[in-house]
């Protein structure tokens, strides 16, 4: 098992009730299997932030499931400066 | 021609008020004929419903995402690119974002100043959350 540190931002914050939390994926650890897993221990409010939103993986922004992940990895709800 | 030796590109995230002042002072030059400048302020209503305030949260890298665009655009443009965006609990008129782009002539100094909008919108980690009339709030963008 992979572990992984997973930092919550703005409405992911609010969704999950913590800022960070360790979770562990099955080897190898791609993005799509982390998502799954949000979705699927944080229902509806994580199924609408991450439809539009984004994850930080090593400094860039990534959105397709098939990226490897590793270390802390930071969730990203949908953009909205300016 | 430039001579001036100053930084590239000025992009700051701050909890304290902004101006487009700051940002068109910044960029600025004896050859620029124009400056276009961009304020994004906190209007009174969204989707029909009154606005009392916004509350602004950045990630702890937003401003390396903001200097990274601007100094990709100036790249890019040649043009002189500044930005900034403020964080925190925002009033209404006040300004969040103020961006300024300096060139020659206006037509590019608009089409750089636009661009750099749509890309911070776009890329930087900025999160909103708005307070309505009611009482009530919710996350910008959900």
């Amino acid at each position: 098992m992979a572990e992984l540190t997973v930092r919550y931002f703005a409405a992911a914050a609010e969704a999950t009730g913590t800022e960070q939390e360790t979770v562990e994926l099955p080897e190898p650890a791609l993005l799509g299997a982390l998502q799954d897993l949000l979705v699927e221990r944080y229902g509806d409010p994580m199924r609408r932030i991450l439809r539009s939103g984004s994850f930080l993986v090593g400094g860039v922004v990534r959105r397709d499931r098939d990226h490897p992940v590793s270390g802390t990895v930071d969730v990203l709800p949908p953009f909205a400066g300016g | 021609m430039r001579a001036d030796a100053r930084p590239a590109v000025l992009a700051a995230i701050r909890s304290t008020p902004i101006t487009v002042e700051e940002v068109a002072a910044f960029v600025g030059s004896p050859a620029d004929g124009a400056v276009v400048t961009f304020a994004g302020v906190v209007r009174n209503h969204d989707g029909g419903r009154p606005v009392t305030a916004l509350e602004y949260q950045a990630h702890p890298d937003a401003e390396q995402f903001l200097t990274e665009i601007c100094a990709r655009l100036a790249a890019e443009s040649g043009l002189r690119v500044a930005a900034t965006h403020r964080v925190g609990r925002l009033a209404i008129g006040e300004v969040a974002l103020a961006a300024a782009v300096a060139a020659p002539h206006r037509a590019e100094a608009f089409a750089a100043c636009a661009e750099l909008v749509d890309r911070i919108k776009a890329e930087v980690p900025i999160w909103k959350r708005q307070r309505f009339a009611g009482g009530d709030s919710e996350w910008v963008g959900l």
